[in-house]
C-alpha cells in the first residue's frame, strides 16, 4: 500500500498526489483543532479513515504535523506550517464545493457532503478552478455547516477585483443595476411567474428596497418579492 | 358592483376579446368601447370575471369580452384560467391585445403567443402618456410589419386613439409572424400537433401548452382526447423534459423572450427620461419602512374624518334626526294614518315601530346611505391612486403569521367595501388553503362599508377606551382564527409576488362613475333585503311571535350577553344582513336603550356575524357548499362566545 505521496503529470503539469486518506485524516486534524481538541486519541476516535494510526505515520514521515508533549488525553497533534498550508487548501475545497452544491445546484444535503469530500483534492481541482468556484459564489465566508472557509488569494484581492463575479439578488445593493446570471427556484411555478414577469437571465434589474419586503424593478415593472424569492436570483453588476 | 353577466345578443354576432396583462387598460377600454361601466381601478388583479357588453362596429353588432389580465396564455392561478379558457372555447373572432406600452417587453411576450395560436388580432398600445414619460418610443409601423397586425397607439384615459382601435377591431388578421424553438421542442411540437383534434386555436399552441405542463387543460384533453392519447402526450412531454436540466415551461419561456428581445431591437428605443415626478416620490415614501407607517397612518385618519366624523355623524345627523325625524317620518305617519285609518295593520306596516318606512327605508337611505357614501368616495381614491398595492408590502409580514401574504391585502380591504365581491376576488390567491382561510376572515371579521360607518358612528358616542377594544377583539379575532386555520388546514402558502403600479393621479371621472355604480348596486341590493327584515320582523312582532322567541333566546341574549330584549331583533335581522342588525343596535343605542358595555359587547357580536345571505351564496358558489357550512357553523357560535367573554370581563372590571 503506498502511504506516501508521489509527485505525478497532471494536465497542467506536476503536482503532490496524496492518498486520499492522507487528506482526509489532514482535514480531521483541522476540524479537530477547530473544536479545541488536538489530542492523538481523539483524533483517531474522530476519523473514518481505517488503520489511522499508520496513515498518522505517514503524514509525520511527510513532515506535515508533528507531535508534541504527553498530555493525559495523550499526544498532542500539531501542524507543522507546511502542513498547515496543505490542511487549509484541503478544507477551502471542500467547503467552497459544499457551498456550490448546496446553493446553486440545490442538491440533497447527502449530495454534497459526498461530493465535496471527492472534490477536495489537489488532483481533482486545482488551484485556478477553486477560486475561480470562489469568485463565483462571491467568496462566501462560511460554509452551508456555518463553518468558516480559509480565505484564498483570490478573496484577499476581493476588494480590487474588477471582473464581474456573481451574488445572489439578496445581497446586491440597492439602487445599483445588476444583469440576472441564473436562477435556482426550488418549485416551477415560482420561475414560470417570475419569467412571464421578465425576470429571466440576462434581464437588467434594480432593488428599490429590501425592507418591508423586496421591491425590484425590471423594465418599467415593479415587483414586490420575499426573501426567500429573492436570495435565489443570483446576479452580477452592470 | 355586481357583474351578473349579460349576454348581450346571439350566437352569430361577432366576439372580441380584450386581453392583455393586468392593469394596462383594458376594462377603461371595455368601457369606452361599449358605454357600460366595469370596475377600473389602479392595481392589477381589478377583473376577476369576464364582462360582455355590445357596440357595433361599422354597422355591424359586435360583443366586446372585458377579460381578467394575464402575464401568458398558460394559466397559474383561476382568473388566469378564465381568460385562456375564452380563447380555447369560444373561439372569439377577433382579439383586441391591450399593452401597457412601457412594458411592451412583457406584452410582446403575450403576442408571441397570440400569434402561435393564429387568432387575428391588433395590438394596442395604451398608456402611451406614461411611455413618453419614461423617454420610450416605439416605431409602430416597424413593429406593425414585423408582426403582421396593426399597431395603434392609445392613451385610453384621454379617449385618445381608440377610435381607430375600433375601427381596425373586426378587420384584422391572424399575424403573420413566425418563429421557431429550438430543434427538440420543435420536434415534441411536431410529435404532439398529430395527436390533437381541431379547435378555435392552433395545435401548434396547444402543444406549447401541453408542453409547458398546463394542468389547467386537464378537464378540456379529457374531454376531447382518449386516454390512450393522453398517455402519449405525456410520455412526449416527459422525453422531452428529460433533455432539460430546467423545467419546460422555463425553457419556453426564455426562448420566446428571446425573440421578443430581438424584435424590440428593431422597434423600441430607450431615450432620456424626464425627471421623476411627484407621484414615485410619493410611491416610495408609502412602502418605506419607516415612513410608510406614517402614510399609513396619514390615509386612516383621513378616511376616519371623513367617513367615520363627517359621514357617520354629521351627515346622518343631518339626515336621520332633521330630514327624516322631523320632516319626512312625522309627514308619512300622517299620511299613512290618513290613508289606512280603517286598518291599524295596515299603518303599522309602514309606519309602525317595524314599519317600512320608518324603519327599512330610514334605516337604509337615512342611517347607510350617507356613510357608504363617503366610503365609496374614499375608497375611490385608494384604490385608484395606486396606494393599495403599497399597503400590501407594509402588511406582507403580518399576513404571513395568518397563513397569507400580502396579495390578500387588496382582497380584504376590498371587503371593507363588499365582503361579497372580495370573496371572489379570493381567486387571485395562489392555493386553496389560502382561497379558504381568506374567505373565512372575510366572513368573520371585515366589517364591510355600511357596518363599518355604523360601527364608528357608535364608537364616536362612546368612550376612547370602547374603540380600542373593538378594534383589538375584531383584530385579534382575525388573527387568532388565521393563524389557528394556517395550523390546521392542510395545503401550502405561496409566494407574494405581487406587481406595484405606479402611483397615479385619480381621475374624477372614474371616481364619480365607480361611486355610482357602487351605490346603484346598494340601492338594488341592499335596500329591498332590508325591507325583507322588517317585514319579517312586522309579521313575527303582530303574529306575537316576536316575544316567544324572545324568551326562548333570553338565556342566551340576556343572560349571557346581558343585552335587552330587543336585541334578540336585531340578532335575527343580523342573519340576513349583518349591517341591517348593526343599524337596529345603533338606533337602539341612539335611544338610549343600552348602556356603554352593552354597547361594544353587542357591536362585537354583530361584527363577527356572517356578513349577509349574498356572502353566503358567495361562498358556496367559489368554495362549495361544505366549506361553507363549516365556516358559517364556526363564526356563529365564535361571535356569541366572543360577545360573552368580553361581556364577562368589562363586568368584573
Ligand atoms: N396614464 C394612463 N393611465 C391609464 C391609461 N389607461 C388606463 N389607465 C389607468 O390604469 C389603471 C388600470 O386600468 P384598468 O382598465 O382597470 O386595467 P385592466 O387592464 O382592466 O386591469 P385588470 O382588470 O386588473 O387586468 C386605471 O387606474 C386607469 O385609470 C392610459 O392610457 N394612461
Ligand atoms: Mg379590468
Ligand atoms: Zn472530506
Ligand atoms: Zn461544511
Ligand atoms: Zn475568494
Amino acid at each position: 500500500m503506498k502511504e506516501q505521496s508521489r509527485r505525478v503529470n497532471h494536465p497542467c503539469g506536476q503536482i503532490v498526489a496524496r492518498p486520499h486518506e492522507m487528506d482526509e485524516l489532514l482535514e480531521r486534524v483541522w476540524t479537530q483543532r477547530e473544536k479545541g481538541k488536538e489530542d492523538q486519541t481523539s483524533l483517531l476516535a474522530a476519523t473514518p479513515v481505517e488503520e489511522g494510526e499508520r496513515w498518522l505515520k505517514g503524514l509525520l514521515a511527510e513532515k506535515l504535523i508533528h507531535l508534541e508533549g504527553g498530555s493525559p488525553e495523550g499526544e498532542k497533534v500539531l501542524f507543522t506550517p507546511e502542513g498547515e498550508k496543505e490542511a487549509r487548501e484541503i478544507i477551502r475545497r471542500h467547503r467552497l464545493t459544499e457551498r456550490l452544491f448546496a446553493d446553486v445546484l440545490k442538491t440533497s444535503e447527502e449530495v454534497w457532503e459526498r461530493e465535496a469530500c471527492e472534490l477536495e483534492h489537489q488532483t481533482v481541482l486545482t488551484e485556478e478552478a477553486v477560486s475561480a468556484v470562489c469568485s463565483f459564489l462571491g467568496h462566501p465566508p462560511t460554509c452551508p455547516h456555518g463553518r468558516p472557509i480559509p480565505r484564498g488569494r483570490c478573496c484577499s484581492e476581493f476588494k480590487k477585483d474588477l471582473t464581474p463575479f456573481v451574488i445572489p439578488l439578496s445581497e446586491a445593493q440597492v439602487t445599483e443595476s445588476y444583469k440576472i446570471v441564473f436562477m435556482t427556484p426550488e418549485n416551477h411555478r415560482r420561475l414560470d411567474r417570475l419569467a412571464v414577469l421578465g425576470i429571466l437571465p440576462g434581464s437588467t434589474i434594480r432593488i428599490h428596497q429590501k425592507r418591508p419586503s423586496y421591491v425590484i424593478r425590471c423594465g418599467e415593472t415593479d415587483v414586490a418579492l420575499d426573501l426567500e424569492i429573492v436570495k435565489d436570483i443570483y446576479v452580477r453588476k452592470g | 358592483m355586481a357583474d351578473k353577466e349579460q349576454l348581450v345578443a346571439s350566437e352569430t354576432t361577432p366576439k372580441i376579446a380584450l386581453v392583455g396583462n393586468p392593469n394596462v387598460g383594458k376594462s377603461v377600454i371595455f368601457g369606452l368601447l361599449t358605454g357600460r361601466y366595469v370596475t377600473v381601478s389602479n392595481y392589477p388583479g381589478t377583473t376577476v370575471e369576464v364582462a360582455r357588453g355590445a357596440t357595433t362596429i361599422e354597422g355591424q353588432p359586435v360583443v366586446i369580452i372585458d377579460t381578467p389580465g394575464v402575464n401568458s396564455l398558460v394559466p397559474m392561478s383561476e382568473d388566469e384560467q378564465v381568460t385562456r379558457d375564452i380563447l380555447l372555447k369560444e373561439g372569439p373572432t377577433a382579439i383586441i391585445q391591450v399593452a401597457d406600452a412601457k412594458n411592451i417587453r412583457r406584452a410582446l411576450l403575450i403576442s408571441l403567443q397570440l400569434a402561435e395560436m393564429g387568432k387575428p388580432f391588433l395590438l394596442d398600445l395604451n398608456m402611451e402618456d406614461e411611455s413618453a414619460a419614461c423617454g420610450i418610443t416605439i416605431d409602430k409601423t416597424e413593429l406593425a410589419t414585423k408582426l403582421g397586425v396593426p399597431v395603434i397607439g392609445t392613451i385610453a384615459i384621454q379617449k385618445r386613439g381608440i377610435k381607430e382601435v375600433q375601427k381596425k377591431a373586426l378587420s384584422v388578421a391572424p399575424a403573420t409572424f413566425r418563429f421557431s424553438y429550438s430543434a427538440e421542442v420543435e420536434t415534441a411540437i411536431q410529435n404532439i400537433k398529430t395527436l390533437l383534434p381541431k379547435s378555435p386555436i392552433s395545435r401548434r399552441s396547444i402543444a406549447l401548452m401541453i408542453l409547458s405542463g398546463d394542468k389547467s387543460l386537464k378537464g378540456w384533453m379529457h374531454e376531447k382526447l382518449s386516454d390512450q392519447t393522453i398517455d402519449q402526450l405525456e410520455q412526449i412531454r416527459d422525453s422531452l423534459s428529460r433533455l432539460y436540466s430546467e423545467p419546460v415551461a422555463y425553457v419556453i419561456n426564455k426562448q420566446r423572450l428571446r425573440v421578443v428581445d430581438e424584435l424590440m431591437s428593431f422597434c423600441v428605443r430607450q431615450e432620456r427620461r424626464e425627471k421623476e415626478g411627484w407621484q414615485s416620490w410619493v410611491g416610495r415614501l408609502s412602502m418605506h419602512p419607516v415612513w410608510g407607517l406614517f402614510v399609513l397612518a396619514g390615509v386612516l385618519i383621513v378616511v376616519y374624518e371623513f367617513v367615520g366624523k363627517f359621514g357617520a355623524q354629521t351627515a346622518v345627523n343631518f339626515l336621520e334626526k332633521g330630514l327624516f325625524g322631523h320632516y319626512l317620518n312625522p309627514w308619512a305617519v300622517t299620511l299613512f294614518s290618513k290613508i289606512f285609518s280603517f286598518s291599524p295593520f295596515l299603518r303599522d306596516l309602514f309606519v309602525g315601530e317595524f314599519g317600512i318606512v320608518t324603519m327599512a327605508l330610514t334605516y337604509a337611505l337615512a342611517i347607510i346611505f350617507p356613510i357608504v357614501i363617503t366610503f365609496f368616495i374614499a375608497f375611490s381614491f385608494m384604490e385608484d391612486s395606486g396606494y393599495l398595492p403599497r399597503l400590501s408590502i407594509m402588511l406582507n409580514r403580518l399576513f404571513r403569521l395568518i397563513g397569507l401574504n400580502g396579495k390578500a391585502v387588496v382582497p380584504m380591504v376590498l371587503g371593507l367595501g363588499c365582503d361579497t365581491m372580495a370573496t371572489m376576488t379570493a381567486r387571485i390567491m395562489d392555493t386553496r388553503k389560502e382561497r379558504v382561510i381568506l374567505t373565512l376572515l372575510l366572513a368573520l371579521g371585515v366589517p364591510c362599508s355600511a357596518q363599518l360607518g355604523i360601527v364608528l358612528g357608535m364608537l364616536g358616542a362612546l368612550p376612547i377606551w370602547a374603540t380600542f377594544l373593538w378594534f383589538g377583539v375584531v383584530g385579534g379575532s382575525l388573527i387568532l382564527v388565521g393563524f389557528l386555520s394556517a395550523q390546521i388546514l392542510p395545503g401550502d402558502r405561496s409566494d407574494f409576488m405581487m406587481e406595484i403600479p405606479p402611483i397615479r393621479r385619480p381621475t374624477l371621472i372614474n371616481i364619480v362613475t365607480k361611486t355610482f355604480a357602487r351605490l346603484e348596486w346598494y340601492l338594488k341590493e341592499v335596500v329591498p333585503l332590508f325591507i325583507i327584515g322588517t317585514l319579517f320582523l312586522f309579521l313575527l312582532d303582530k303574529s306575537s311571535l316576536l316575544p316567544k322567541i324572545q324568551n326562548f333566546a333570553s338565556p342566551l341574549v340576556e343572560g349571557f350577553l346581558d343585552l335587552p330584549k330587543e336585541a334578540t331583533e336585531a340578532f335575527l335581522v343580523g342573519f340576513l344582513r349583518r349591517d341591517y342588525g348593526a343599524t337596529r343596535f345603533f338606533d337602539l343605542f341612539g335611544k338610549g336603550r343600552l348602556t356603554p358595555i352593552q354597547a361594544i359587547v353587542s357591536l362585537i357580536v354583530m361584527t363577527l356575524f356572517v356578513p349577509c345571505l349574498a356572502n353566503v351564496l358567495m361562498i358556496i358558489k367559489e368554495r362549495g357548499m361544505r366549506t361553507m357550512i363549516a365556516i358559517v357553523g364556526f363564526i356563529y357560535p365564535f361571535a356569541f362566545f366572543v360577545g360573552g367573554i368580553i361581556n364577562w370581563g368589562l363586568r368584573i372590571l
